[in-house]
């Protein structure tokens, strides 16, 4: 057969393409080893964010960033699961803010302020529904509009204690070696999500 | 006689390595589409865009669409090369199949906008490359001898 230099030229890319992709498929195809499961004290530290029944055997850990709009499209699902079960659920929402986000640090700041004041989850709606207006005035506005004492809020944002938890909780997720925002931990398990409707399924499941 | 800025076997050429960078492309999102693994991206789109509905078409991902395209435009600008007639003959396809690739990507891209509200990089870039792609096979088929 006689090809022309044009010709060689070109099956000599596809097959360097090709020996490209074999190996890269073979790297990882690798089985990686199972995520750990953790303990409930693990995922739910004192001081944690939490709500529903605190003695419900089911509980659900959330790893998540207030300016990722993943975290967004999830977060209306998780509010309806934690009513639906309040019962029979114990939900806990844990940080995990994301070095690309502005202000996904500002935000995990002021829903911790706003949680010393018992508004954790309202602040945390509200900064949801307003992802996109994020602003250093909008965090400052924030205290009106949730009706909280401005003071303390101002103070809170901007404690030590406050950035700690913060950073208690992005380095779990760093060790942990949580693959993006939101994760999800189920009874200590490491929920795998093709959407937010396999969450529900798998909370579903749990609550049996 | 007008200039060419490109002649045809450069056209092919770089026809040629686009595609190889779409078959690349559309191979990785969708083996993490298909295996529920994070996608390396930019921004935090990727990930949206994964874990939505409307980024899959009966239950296929939308990036597996795009690595039958791209592989098609491999093998034709490959085919090409392999004698003259072909060279000719097979420009209107590569024109064609890169033309539906564009009101694909438009159609994609209006749903990242306007239903999943976020943007996958990967995605953005292939749009790109599939748009370039439609207008080199354009020019080299008004340019044809």
């Amino acid at each position: 057969m006689n090809l022309s230099g044009e010709t060689k030229l070109f099956l000599g890319v596809i097959i360097g393409t090709i020996a490209i992709i074999v190996l890269a498929a073979v790297i990882m195809s690798k089985p990686t080893p199972p995520a750990p499961a953790y303990t409930r004290n693990q995922l739910i530290p004192i001081g944690a964010n939490t709500k529903g029944n605190a003695s419900a055997s089911a509980f659900l850990v959330e790893f998540s960033d207030f300016q990722c709009p993943s975290c967004k499209a999830f977060s209306s699902v998780v509010e309806s699961l934690t009513e639906k079960y309040k019962d029979k659920l114990f939900f806990a929402y844990r940080h995990f803010p994301l070095d690309q986000h502005p202000f996904s640090r500002t935000a995990a700041a002021a829903a911790e302020a706003a949680g010393k004041q018992g508004k954790f989850f309202e602040a945390g709606t509200y900064f949801f529904a307003n992802q996109t207006n994020f602003s250093d005035e909008f965090f400052a506005k924030a205290a009106s509009v949730l009706a909280l004492d401005a003071t303390l809020y101002e103070k809170d944002r901007n404690s030590n204690d406050t950035k700690k938890k913060i950073d208690d909780d992005r380095f779990f997720s760093d060790t942990a070696r949580l693959p993006g925002t939101p994760t999800f931990f189920l009874n200590g398990k490491q929920l795998i999500l093709y959407d937010s409707s396999e969450l529900v399924k798998a909370v579903d499941e749990a609550v049996k | 006689m007008k200039e060419k800025f490109l002649n045809d076997q450069m056209t092919n050429r770089i026809l040629f390595i686009l595609s190889l960078l779409g078959v690349a492309i559309a191979l990785y999102v969708t083996q993490s589409f298909l295996r529920k693994t994070p996608i390396v991206c930019l921004n935090s789109g990727c990930e949206l865009v994964r874990k939505n509905p409307a980024s899959y078409i009966a239950g296929i991902p939308v990036p597996a669409f795009g690595l039958i395209g791209y592989t098609l435009l491999v093998l034709l600008t490959f085919l090409r090369t392999t004698s003259t007639k072909l060279h000719k003959t097979l420009l209107p396809w590569i024109a064609g199949i890169t033309g539906g690739g564009v009101l694909f990507v438009s159609w994609f891209t209006y749903t990242e906008a306007f239903v999943i509200g976020g943007f996958c990089t990967w995605c953005v870039i292939s749009a790109g490359n599939m748009i370039t792609m439609f207008s080199l096979s354009l020019y080299s088929h008004s340019h044809k001898k």
